[in-house]
């Protein structure tokens, strides 16, 4: 049995934060929701409470503490806000796993704010030290919610440069319900940032239910 | 955050700036709570871990459940499965914070690059594993050799700071006998002085 690892989810009162927290409550893990106040998670704690009673959970509202206790760290804020929080968390995050979800989408969804490197590449340089691996960006917050689509599981992207941290987020991307399918190394990320950008077109040129998502076929 | 950690690094080998960043990017800082496991028996130990603050304990869990206190970690001490750590075999320990800690770790890969990039750190980690080394000898010869009150002497002088905030229970089985026993010894230490 493992010691248990600590995971902060870094903006929880986010709907992608709080929908990976419900996937992963019923891991063993400690999860620590942190939130700028406190009160915006009090709902999602007792949610997560009554999906798993032994859970450990709890609200956070600092981001330098929550990272400085955790093993596992996921950015669940948007792109936009990734750098102001990596300042904060830089000396904490130093040799951990930080995931990162986001899509650096622009103001109308048809287009990418990074021009050359990926979401995942610029934070990588932000947190130079820390290993980012890109995990979650390819789901939609249905799917963490119901990862199979009839009766198909939905894959979950996972890239990343350290071989270790991409078998621990791999696992955790387990726990949450999807299959897990590693890329590559942290410049494939510029492709699952574009993937994601091509499905959320789609979704809003096709009238898609928010509940699509990628799954590679195979034959045997 | 790393205070105690470069003060005892200098102490045995002093560094200049440059050299105390580069260590500084391999290192991983952490804040346990107390009772939360860094290590359980049979997972394999991936990092020695350097107590900035606080207090930890290895032991390991006989057949009938009791458990064997190797070691206490306090501030300025370090703790691992080092047999773990070096061979990648499952743990014989495991380690458990007696109090809220603040602790700074290193992985195993993350050491094994600093040994290759960074001679000062090299010179410090042989300075440790022999002391290490000169510390289990001294105490298997003690657990060997040496009369209960006599080991119960050592242990206060060594853990002078810590022996208020162990447990006495905890100590009994760092010294291999039963809170009763060492409650007598006390008593006559007492006495004594």
């Amino acid at each position: 049995m493992n010691a248990t690892q600590t995971i902060a989810i870094i903006g929880a009162s986010g709907n992608m934060g709080g929908a990976i927290a419900k996937s992963l409550v019923k891991g063993n893990y400690n999860l620590l929701l942190q939130a700028s106040q406190n009160e915006k998670v009090t709902g999602l704690v007792s949610e997560l409470v009554a999906i798993n009673p032994k859970a450990s959970v709890e609200a956070i509202d600092c981001s330098f503490e929550a990272s400085w206790e955790a093993d596992i760290i996921i950015l669940a804020v948007p792109y936009t806000a990734e750098k102001e929080i990596a300042e904060k968390i830089k000396e904490v995050a130093n040799q951990k796993i930080v995931i990162s979800i986001s899509n650096p989408l622009n103001e109308t969804f048809d287009g990418l704010l990074t021009t050359e490197l990926s979401a995942a590449e610029e934070l990588q340089l932000l947190l130079p030290n820390a290993k980012v691996i890109k995990a979650f960006n390819t789901t939609f917050q249905a799917n963490l919610t119901t990862p199979v689509i009839k009766g198909e599981m939905v894959d979950a992207f996972v890239a990343g440069n350290d071989e270790a941290a991409i078998e621990t987020v791999s696992d955790l991307v387990k726990t949450a319900g999807f299959t897990p399918i590693v890329a590559g190394d942290l410049t494939v990320s510029r492709t699952l940032e574009q993937m994601q950008l091509l499905l959320i077109k789609l979704t809003i040129k096709n009238n898609y239910n928010w509940h699509a998502g990628w799954r590679i076929l195979l034959d045997n | 955050m790393y205070d105690i950690y470069f003060a005892n690094f200098r102490k045995r080998v002093p560094l200049t700036y440059e050299e105390e960043a580069l260590i500084k990017s391999y290192l991983s800082v952490k804040k346990v709570r107390k009772r939360q496991f860094l290590l359980q028996e049979y997972d394999v130990c991936r990092s020695v871990i350097f107590v900035e603050h606080g207090l930890l304990r290895s032991f390991s869990v006989d057949a009938n459940g009791s458990e064997h206190i190797a070691q206490f970690a306090a501030e300025g001490w370090y703790i691992s499965d080092l047999f773990s750590f070096l061979t990648e075999e499952p743990a014989t320990f495991n380690i458990e914070a007696l109090e809220n800690s603040e602790l700074v770790t290193i992985s195993k890969l993350a050491h094994e690059e600093l040994l290759e990039k960074c001679p000062k750190y090299e010179i410090f980690s042989r300075i440790l594993l022999t002391d290490a080394y000169v510390a289990l000898q001294q105490r298997m010869n003690a657990n060997i050799s040496k009369s209960l009150d006599e080991r119960y002497a050592t242990f206060v002088a060594n853990y002078p700071d810590i022996t208020q905030r162990i447990p006495q229970h905890m100590i009994a089985s760092y010294m291999g006998t039963t809170p009763e026993t060492l409650s007598r010894i006390r008593r006559r230490m007492a006495s004594e002085k």
